[in-house]
């Protein structure tokens, strides 16, 4: 059968042979912990002061706004204070400092069964848990599966694609944990009232699909689809074209193609939510780069700081860059003295000789960045629109369009600095239209 | 945690937006990978044309680049004669003279190419026209007794009608054979006689993915169409279209300079457009204009037009129906 | 000193045809010699001060309205005077140059003077910005007839002097010939007032200007 994919595309080094094998460890628990109040929508209020004792799984922020989804302690111990702190997003926020007591006590909590929830009770459940997009975005999930009025979602999509180079958190997860993705996705199918629910895995990981196969091998409504290996892959958009055959329309949201795209981990800790009642508070991490002596999955609790992350795995020479997230879509930290947060899914180290890129050069319209955009953009335009603020033509070619996966710049023979341009050209043209 | 080791220091951390890796491609290897595939027709030139065709085609080879680091020198930029581009364009125009060309009028069409036509407009990825070709007319022009009439004959000091003008009517003389003809055993510019080596040089740019096959099959195809068609003297359907391609400097256009990234489309869709474009007026020129021989002035004439056919020939955006203004 | 500098005007701040780049037909079309380029810059040196005169003294009477078909009148005079005179003293050149003798009526260097000079400014000052204006262009079409004559004819003046190995490039007393090298003759132009432009600024800048914090020009 021909494997489904998109158009365009790039295909980077998966880099993964490192962590795909290393089964995932449980990270030490950490002394310390910083939880953003801001993890997926509006920022949380605090529910707890200096100096409150916590335990694991209690809520400590939560918001009015229904764009927003409540944080937990993440270990058990006190409440050293509230501060304004760095996040891997490269923002400051506001943020919950806890000292743990190193005794890891939970609040108590029982698990639910699936056949005994409503939808509603189920969409108060995913909310309470604190669950939002883990792939990266942290939009809140409970909104995600709340189709706006008049439109109504007909299939789900776990994206197992994990087409980021180096990150193999998703795929362990799958192999690992397969019967736990299932019934995620029977949650996911329930709360939406989907038909049909679809698992989209790269065929560069056939553990992951002969494994999900197996175990969804009794359910009727779920099909594994092998995919292309092509970044990027488990971009929304392009993961709904290749399985669905559907497009979002421009400027629109999945649910607009009848889509709902879950990613693996948020997947995951749904099934812990409703086995276990716990909220959400640690996440898989892939912690790898050439300068990490013990590349591995580890299973980290939010707020641990990636400095013990690191210390942890261990690092060899001098560090150039320390990503958080993929190596193509990730983003690149000034300290490492920044929490792990709920969209975390890897912290990749690179070398000096890596981070080191050549100079940028002038665009020889060799075309090769058009051939690999899977939107279908011309990123040379747009990138000379963007710089010379040419905002109208740069709307006219569509930039608001772009998914910023970073294909076009990655074979840019000329280095072109293009995902910059375009992020900016995306914001000025989406502001302008706002002001209209 | 529990035994806590010494944190490594970060204080050399770059702060870069993403995509953090970049493919090994570079401009500088995408130019000299062409120069390399233009390798086995350089040798077989030398080979027919003795070592006076090596001896212009360094001469244009130094002047470009010499031309390019004067000029960037001068008007105070990099200097980057090191990309290739320059030798590349130096080499292609040595490819367009005949081997009795005096060796002056390489270096100064070189230099023309560089100075005028390439940095005049900036550079690098900027000019309109494809430089090689734009010193070529800026020669043909400038100096017409070198450039046009009888030229030399491989492996001997004659001169002689091309076999392109023989076929138009316009010189006398015997039609080499197919087989010269793919080999190279005939009389024509430096790098054009040599069907065969020039195709081995073409294929090795489209396995590496260096140029796109759409181009050059546009414009041959379209040659071979046309000139099958209404090529032949005995009406329709009679011309030898064999003989179109492989003679004259179709397959040197087709694939070392059509192809040029700079003054090609950036759609795939337009570089196919842009080949039959080429294709088009190639044989408009040949079949009924003035000149014996048009590859040239087509591809010219079609740079000319890029700008409408990359707009014309947008891809359709993910998302999108409605057709783009 | 104010004729001075009106006549200098017109030869480098304002060179009609390096600087306000007008009148561009003859510039292209007579200078493939020198020669011709002389002659053709005599005859607009001419037609450029004398028009200018005459309007200068008749700027009080010349009714507002109508006063380009006027401007038109005075020219074609002049220009009807040195077409016939070229033709009697030098029939060769006249018929090198052909229509672009005539064709003076509507340049725009000459009515663009009247129009922005001569109908606004007194006869001394009008006369002095003819002439300037008019060696303005006789010296930039002499310049370029020199390029191109040299290099594409290998000679200057019509005498042959480039050595005998020399072989001219024709294309430069051809039309592509003509607008490449009118182009590197405006950049070049472009480039030297930039750098004086430039080396000015920085000297005045060492001075603090009252003018200049105030935003006003000098
Ligand atoms: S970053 Fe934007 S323009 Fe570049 S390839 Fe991705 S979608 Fe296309
Ligand atoms: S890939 Fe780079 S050099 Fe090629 S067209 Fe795009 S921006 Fe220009």
């Amino acid at each position: 059968m021909e494997l489904r994919t998109f158009v365009g595309g790039v295909h980077p080094a998966p880099s993964k042979e490192r962590t795909a094998g290393s089964p995932i460890q449980a990270a030490p628990l950490p002394r310390r912990v910083v939880i953003p109040l801001a993890q997926g929508g509006a920022p949380c209020d605090p529910l707890v002061n200096k100096g409150d004792a916590v335990l694991v799984g209690q809520k400590i922020g939560e918001s009015k706004a229904f764009v927003s989804a409540p944080v937990h302690a993440s270990i058990s111990g006190k409440v050293v204070g509230i501060e304004t702190c760095l996040l891997p997003t490269g923002r400051e926020a506001p943020a919950v400092i806890i000292e743990g007591d190193g005794t890891d006590t939970w609040i108590d909590s029982t698990g639910r069964k699936l056949e005994e929830l409503s939808p509603e009770s189920l969409k108060a459940l995913i909310r309470e848990a604190g669950l939002v997009g883990m792939g990266g975005a942290m939009f809140p999930t409970h909104v995600k599966v709340s189709p706006p009025p008049g439109k109504s979602f007909d299939s789900v999509i776990i994206n197992g694609a994990e087409c980021e180079p180096f990150l193999t958190c998703d795929q362990r997860l799958m192999v690992e944990e397969p019967e736990k993705i299932i019934l995620g996705l029977k949650a996911w199918l329930k709360v939406t009232g989907a038909k049909r629910g679809y698992i989209g895995i790269e065929n560069n990981k056939p553990e992951a699909i002969s494994a999900l196969k197996r175990a969804a091998a009794d359910e009727k409504d779920i099909e594994v689809v092998p995919l292309r290996t092509k970044y990027p892959q488990g971009s929304e958009k392009q993961l709904i074209k290749a399985i669905l055959g559907r497009e979002v329309p421009s400027g629109g949201l999945p649910v607009d193609a009848g889509a709902l795209v879950q990613n693996v981990g948020t997947t995951y800790a749904l099934a812990t939510a409703l086995e276990t009642g716990r909220p959400l508070v640690e996440r898989v991490v892939t912690v790898t780069g050439t300068p990490v002596k013990n590349p591995q999955n580890l299973r980290v609790r939010i707020g641990t700081l990636v400095s013990d992350l690191l210390s942890y795995c261990g690092v060899e020479g001098e560090v150039g860059k320390i990503i958080s997230g993929g190596p193509m879509m990730g983003i690149a930290l000034p300290t490492a003295d920044v929490p792990v947060i709920k969209g975390t899914s890897g912290i990749l180290l690179l070398t000096i000789e890596e981070a080191t890129t050549l100079p940028e050069r002038a665009c020889i319209r060799c075309g090769r960045c058009v051939d690999a955009c899977p939107i279908g953009l011309i990123p040379t335009f747009l990138d000379q629109f963007c710089r010379k603020e040419m905002w109208d033509l740069a709307e006219d070619y569509h930039v608001q369009d772009c998914i910023e996966c970073g294909s076009c710049a990655y074979v840019c023979p000329s280095k072109r600095h293009l995902v910059p341009a375009l992020r900016l050209g995306k914001a000025e043209v989406l502001a302008r239209r706002r002001r209209k | 945690m529990e035994e806590k080791k010494a944190v490594p220091s970060f204080d050399k951390l770059i702060v870069a937006s993403s995509p953090h890796i970049r493919a090994a491609e570079t401009v500088d290897r995408l130019m000299w990978q062409v120069i390399i595939a233009l390798i086995p027709a350089a040798a077989v030139s030398v080979y027919f044309f003795g070592i006076r065709s090596l001896v212009l085609m360094l001469v244009g080879v130094a002047s470009a680049v010499l031309t390019e680091a004067l000029v960037q020198k001068a008007l105070k930029k990099e200097i980057t004669i090191a990309d290739g581009s320059a030798a590349l364009t130096g080499l292609l125009l040595a490819f367009n003279v005949p081997a009795n060309a005096p060796w002056w009028m390489v270096a100064v069409g070189a230099a023309f190419a560089i100075a005028v036509v390439k940095q005049t407009f900036g550079g690098l990825g900027a000019n309109f026209v494809n430089p090689a070709l734009a010193a070529r007319a800026f020669m043909l022009a400038a100096w017409p007794q070198h450039m046009t009439g009888r030229f030399p004959v491989p492996l001997d000091s004659i001169t002689a009608a091309t076999p392109l003008a023989i076929l138009k009517g316009t010189a006398t003389g015997t039609l080499p054979s197919y087989l010269d003809l793919f080999i190279g055993n005939v009389g024509g510019v430096l790098g054009e006689t040599s069907a065969l080596a020039l195709l081995v040089g073409g294929a090795y740019l489209i396995w590496q993915k260096v140029i796109d096959w759409r181009t050059p099959a546009g414009f041959i195809g379209t040659v071979a169409l046309l000139t099958w068609i209404f090529g032949g003297k005995g009406g329709l359907f009679t011309g030898d279209p064999l003989y179109h391609v492989l003679a004259g400097g179709l397959i040197l256009g087709a694939f070392f300079m059509a192809t040029d990234y700079v003054t090609s489309p950036i759609t795939p869709k337009g570089r196919l457009i842009f080949g039959i474009g080429c294709g088009f007026i190639t044989v408009l020129i040949r079949l009924w204009g003035g000149y014996p021989e048009g590859v040239s002035y087509s591809i010219l004439l079609m740079n000319l037009v890029v700008p409408f056919l990359d707009r014309w020939t947008l891809p359709r955006v993910y998302g999108v129906t409605r057709a783009r203004a | 000193m104010n004729m001075l500098r009106t006549f200098y005007n017109g030869i480098v701040p304002e060179n009609p045809t390096l600087r306000l780049v007008i009148g561009m037909c003859p510039v292209l079309a007579v200078t493939t010699a020198v020669v011709n380029s002389v002659w053709m810059g005599l005859a607009v040196i001419f037609v450029l001060t004398a028009s200018n005169i005459l309007i200068s003294l008749l700027r009080k009477f010349i009714p507002d309205k109508i006063r380009i078909p006027c401007f038109i009148v005075v020219i074609a005079t002049f220009t009807t005077i040195a077409d016939l005179v070229l033709a009697a003293v030098q029939p060769d050149v006249h018929k090198i140059l052909g229509v672009f003798v005539p064709l003076i009526v509507v340049n725009c260097i000459i009515l663009g003077r009247a129009e922005a000079f001569a109908s606004k400014n007194p006869v001394h000052l009008a006369l002095a910005d003819g002439v300037g204006m008019g060696i303005g262009f006789t010296l930039a079409i002499m310049i370029l007839a020199s390029i191109r004559e040299i290099l594409g004819n290998g000679s200057w003046f019509g005498i042959r002097f480039m050595p005998a190995g020399f072989e001219p490039a024709t294309v430069m007393i051809l039309p592509p010939g003509a607008f490449v090298s009118l182009g590197f003759l405006l950049g070049t132009m472009n480039l030297i007032t930039a750098r004086l432009a430039a080396r000015n600024s920085r000297s005045t800048e060492r001075v603090p200007s009252h003018a200049a914090d105030a935003g006003l020009e000098g």
